[in-house]
């Protein structure tokens, strides 16, 4: 399953980012979506996209192209 | 002693830097990009401080965090300041991993420690400082407390013991790379090695490769990704052993967000918020300020004019203080108002974190343009003047999407183009002015499209398609923030475009005060531009159909301002410089009784895309970055102009003389269109297309 599947309020753990581009990958790396990291889908923009997601105590709005490459297990 | 304050953006790093220097900051640009760097001292001290870009990290991905490295590396700063926002510990703690790994003094300085009660958020900092290994203390950089303790501690030798963050492998394998070493911040430098850093490979050896080869067995993925992982996972033991936190369901954020976000009415809210925006910058408070400001200016030129000619001064001195250089120092100050207001409205709109929202609402749209849902508001802004509209892009932290959008807002005609557009539109077109005039319009957006789309291909191909971005809470401004910054963002202008247009309108008046003989105060006909204009003429031949010296002299005009391309005509044809009747500026015996419709349409599409006035010129240069960009800027915006005016032309001036009917025009506009889609396809897929996408597991 990928985090961009998931809908507004859903709970997910990440598994594995998937990313080609290294730049992309260090960056998510560096704002904290490391394997294990519990994320929670927020909000959304009023077109569905970009997504903003919720992870350790702060918001992070990534674009759904983004989101394809993260893979992640529901936890509610 | 040197000091860097480093943090996060977003984490009040700019309000504690206005405190402790007193807000006596010099502002100056890093060299060869657009990022400020500020740097002050420390009131009742010598030290010297310096604000660095707001970063999350020091990976060697963005501009932002190689020039905080480069700083950290080549400037030694004796002690940084590691700005960290309380209120989300988690993240901002993983930037002070990394500065811990320096050998340098850090004193870390735990801000908006005053909204911690309201969140139900304990932090026990005695207890934070024995587990990172660094001072910490709690400041609020708004309310201004706890900051003294700070400044005493600089002086302070360092007592602390760093502590040891990652799992026996990684340090073990660190320290071995460490004793090899003999730079300073051996251990920074270490576990950037592991981390394959490329900015560090002039250390890499088959030694350290086989280190991380034997390292990277005990785990299934790259060293990048384990070190970051244990960055966080010590940070995240240290937070449960040094926080105690509420849990809370919703903030106010959220609340406020169901309705700026909401599907329905976010879009309305929007509409209003910039027709507010618009209204107070550029539309009714804006003019009547800018108009004030000229009245004076006017009234200022005037008295110095007479007083000059009491004090016996020759006319052409008069003429070169009154006519050049307050007329075109006047042009500038005119803005300022309007400039003002704006930077207000953009700077609330930051500090409530609206603008981030605006962001969210038209990315996607953006993106596929290769710009940013900020670049949104320079365009409409743009449209009243483009002075503010490109300094307004400042908004977009991209620097390819910021100056992409800076040299793409001048094509939006402002207001100050209107009189060229009504002159020429209300005379050649009469009863279809209005459509005439609107068709400039919707012509102005396409080819802000296809310019758009052309150098989102080529000159600015790094323009990435992802959108990873902090989306803030809402807060309440602060006004002395606003205040700073509103004023640090005017002064700049001033200097900036103030120094190109005081020239270039000296340059313009020189041109059009004397002859080649030297003689001052001939007639606009025999004066240097008037000649200028002849020789080059032939550069509008193919828009105009013929060798106008008047149309060019004017067109060169425009660039110290565009409403002066019709005074300039007025002018030339011999009426006062405040005529804007078509039937006497185009009446026989003028140089421009030959001008048919076709011409004047390319004529008003040249003046609409070529370089901006000086004013916006200066700006683009600030932006920019350096001169030879905004030549660049200016010549593809020119170039872009000329060829689009020379096909409105030709093919209008066909289809009035009836070479081309309708029909003819349609099949010509079908081959072209479908022409074009098969170069644009051939040069993208010629481009290095995979490489140049992200996704590209996807396709195979």
């Amino acid at each position: 399953m990928f985090l961009s599947e998931l809908n507004v309020g859903q709970k997910a753990r990440i598994l594995k980012l998937n990313f080609e581009n290294k730049e992309i990958r260090r960056h998510l790396l560096d704002m904290g979506l490391t394997r294990g990291t519990e994320v929670e889908i927020k909000k959304k923009a009023p077109v569905g996209d970009p997504i903003d997601i919720k992870l350790r105590d702060y918001e992070l709005c990534i674009s759904k192209s983004d989101l394809k490459q993260i893979e992640v297990e529901v936890i509610k | 002693m040197k000091i860097a304050l480093v943090g996060n953006q977003n984490s009040g790093k700019t309000t504690l830097f206005n405190y402790l220097t007193g807000m006596n900051a010099k502002i100056g640009n890093w060299p060869g990009v657009t990022i400020e760097k500020k740097t002050g001292t420390i009131k009742g001290t010598k030290h010297e401080i310096t604000d660095l870009p707001g970063i999350y990290s020091l990976s060697p991905y963005s501009i932002e965090e190689e020039i905080s490295r480069k700083f950290v590396f080549d400037d030694k700063p004796d002690v940084i300041i590691n700005i960290v926002d309380a209120t989300s510990l988690e993240r901002s703690l993983y930037l002070t991993t990394q500065l811990m790994e320096l050998d340098c003094k850090v004193i870390i300085a735990l801000n908006m420690a005053d909204l911690l009660e309201k969140r139900g958020i304990a932090i026990d900092e005695k207890k934070l400082e024995e587990k990172l290994g660094a001072k910490v203390f709690k400041i609020s950089a708004l309310k201004e407390t706890g900051i003294d303790e700070i400044i005493k501690e600089i002086d302070k030798k360092e007592d602390l013991t760093r502590v040891k963050i990652y799992d026996e492998n990684i340090e073990k394998s660190i320290e071995k790379i460490s004793n090899d070493l003999s730079k300073e911040h051996k251990r920074f430098i270490s576990v950037k090695l592991l981390e394959s850093d490329a900015r560090f490979k002039e250390y890499n050896n088959d030694a350290i490769d086989n280190i991380k080869k034997e390292l990277e067995k005990n785990y299934d993925t790259d060293l990048e990704e384990i070190i970051a992982s244990e960055r966080y996972s010590f940070i995240e033991k240290t937070k449960k052993e040094c926080v105690k936190e509420k849990e809370v369901v919703e903030t106010i954020s959220d609340k406020l967000d169901k309705v700026f976000l909401n599907k329905w009415i976010a879009f309305p809210i929007f509409v209003v918020v910039m027709f507010l925006v618009y209204f107070l910058s550029v539309g009714v408070v804006g003019s009547s300020t800018v108009d004030w400001v000229a009245d004076n200016m006017d009234a200022f030129g005037e008295w110095v004019g007479t007083s000059l000619e009491n004090a016996g001064a020759s006319d052409w001195a008069v003429s070169l203080v009154v006519d050049g250089i307050i007329a075109g120092v006047g042009a500038v100050l005119g803005f300022i108002p309007q400039l003002i207001i704006l930077f207000l409205c953009i700077s609330l709109l930051e500090t409530t974190g609206y603008m981030s929202r605006i962001a969210l609402l038209f990315d996607k749209l953006f993106r596929k343009l290769g710009m940013s849902g900020k670049s949104l508001i320079p365009f409409i802004v743009g449209s009243g003047c483009s002075v503010p509209g490109i300094m307004g892009t400042r908004i977009i932290e991209n620097q390819d999407e910021r100056e992409m959008t800076s040299i793409l807002v001048p094509f939006i005609p402002c207001s100050a183009k209107l009189p060229i557009i009504s002159l020429f539109a209300g005379y050649f077109f009469d009863k279809n002015s209005g459509i005439v005039s609107a068709s400039l319009y919707f012509f102005a957006i396409i080819v802000i499209i296809i310019s758009a789309f052309i150098l989102s291909r080529t000159k600015f191909k790094h323009v990435s398609s992802s959108y990873i971005s902090e989306l803030p809470e809402y807060k309440v401004p602060s006004a002395k923030y606003v205040a700073k910054d509103v004023f640090d963002k005017v002064i700049a202008f001033i200097k900036r475009a103030g120094t190109v247009i005081l020239v270039c309108s000296i340059v313009i008046w020189f041109l059009l005060s004397f002859s080649f003989g030297m003689e001052y105060g001939v007639d606009i006909e025999d004066s240097m531009l008037a000649s200028i204009g002849k020789t080059v003429s032939w550069v509008f031949y193919p828009m105009l159909g013929q060798n106008n010296w008047g149309a060019t002299v004017s067109a060169i005009q425009g660039l110290v301002a565009k409403e002066q391309v019709v005074s300039s005509m007025a002018v030339i044809a011999g009426l006062a410089e405040d005529v804007e009747e078509g039937s006497e500026i185009f009446a026989d015996g003028t140089p421009f009784a030959g001008i048919t419709a076709a011409a004047a349409y390319a004529f008003m599409v040249f003046n609409l895309f070529s370089a901006p006035c000086f004013g916006a010129i200066g700006a683009m240069q600030r932006e920019l970055g350096s001169t030879k960009r905004m030549l660049k800027a200016v010549l593809f915006q020119t170039s872009c102009a000329w060829i689009l005016a020379t096909i409105v032309y030709q093919i209008g001036s066909r289809i009035e003389s009836g070479a081309i009917n309708w029909a003819n025009l349609v099949i010509i506009l079908a081959i072209v269109i479908v022409l074009a889609c098969i170069i644009v396809s051939k040069f993208i897929k010629k481009g290095d297309g995979c490489a140049r996408c992200p996704y590209c597991n996807n396709c195979k």
